[in-house]
């Protein structure tokens, strides 16, 4: 980062994640950054496309193949809820049919528990704080997407559009 | 005045601040904010020094208070 990127005051983020999880860093630092007067421009590419979906249900999260998540029981016992389930259970057991729509089910409720909005509301407020959003034309005509199946507001365009529109913005990576 | 965000996590007290300040633009500010999250212990004043606005913190236990004024 040097002072050009920071005087300028835009974020962009390059979203490729279709997970519930990874989301929310996307949509937070958006967010956060447009409350502080940056310009925000999101690229969403690959299965970041799950992001901008008008039905944010087909974002899910699973412990599966995921070792860093932490994964607590919004319900039962004390005890029971400060357990780490990724660490305590076997691998195999998300396996099982139904297991990443549970997994599902207790991040949503241990987020709501600890504050946080649900995140079609923290990327209606992206929108509404005035965030870019651009959905990656390639990718959409690859996965078989159509324009009316995302969120009113994001713009349909390709690499060429984010690096020309993004030149002296701080750049992340999700 | 008083604001009370006690109960939510980043980014919405931040995002909730943003709206009342954008909804009384132009006003002087002098309001008390009240938070839970531990986070808004930093994240409050640099908002606030972005913003050009005075943030002094009033207490931290058991809740945060913050006031925050115009310059």
């Amino acid at each position: 980062m040097n002072s050009d990127t920071v005087s300028s005051g835009k974020l962009s983020v390059i979203h490729t994640k279709g997970t519930l999880d990874w989301a929310y860093p996307t949509f937070i630092l958006a967010s956060t950054a447009a409350a502080m007067d940056k310009e925000v421009e999101l690229f969403f590419t690959f299965y970041g496309l799950k992001a901008v979906l008008k039905s944010t249900d087909t974002l899910k999260v699973s412990p599966l193949g995921n070792p860093g998540m932490v994964l607590h029981s919004p319900v039962g016992p004390n005890w029971f809820k400060e357990l780490d389930l990724n660490s305590v259970l076997p691998g195999l057991v998300w396996t099982l049919p139904g297991m990443s729509l549970l997994a599902t089910w207790g991040f949503k409720q241990t987020l709501l528990q600890q504050g946080q909005v649900p995140v079609g509301e923290l990327r209606d407020l992206c929108i509404e704080l005035g965030v870019k959003m651009t959905v990656c034309q390639m990718t959409m005509d690859m996965m078989g997407y159509k324009e009316e199946d995302f969120i009113e507001g994001v713009e349909f365009a390709g690499a060429a559009t984010y690096f020309a529109n993004t030149p002296k913005s701080q750049s992340l990576y999700v | 005045m008083e604001l009370d965000y006690a109960g939510l996590v980043c980014p919405m007290p931040i995002l909730k601040l943003k709206k009342y300040l954008a909804q009384n633009k132009g006003q002087i500010v002098d309001i008390d904010l009240v938070l839970s999250d531990k986070g808004s212990l930093r994240d409050i004043p640099a908002f606030c020094e972005q913003a050009g606005l005075n943030c002094t913190l009033l207490k931290s236990e058991p809740e945060i208070r913050f006031n925050i004024k115009s310059c």
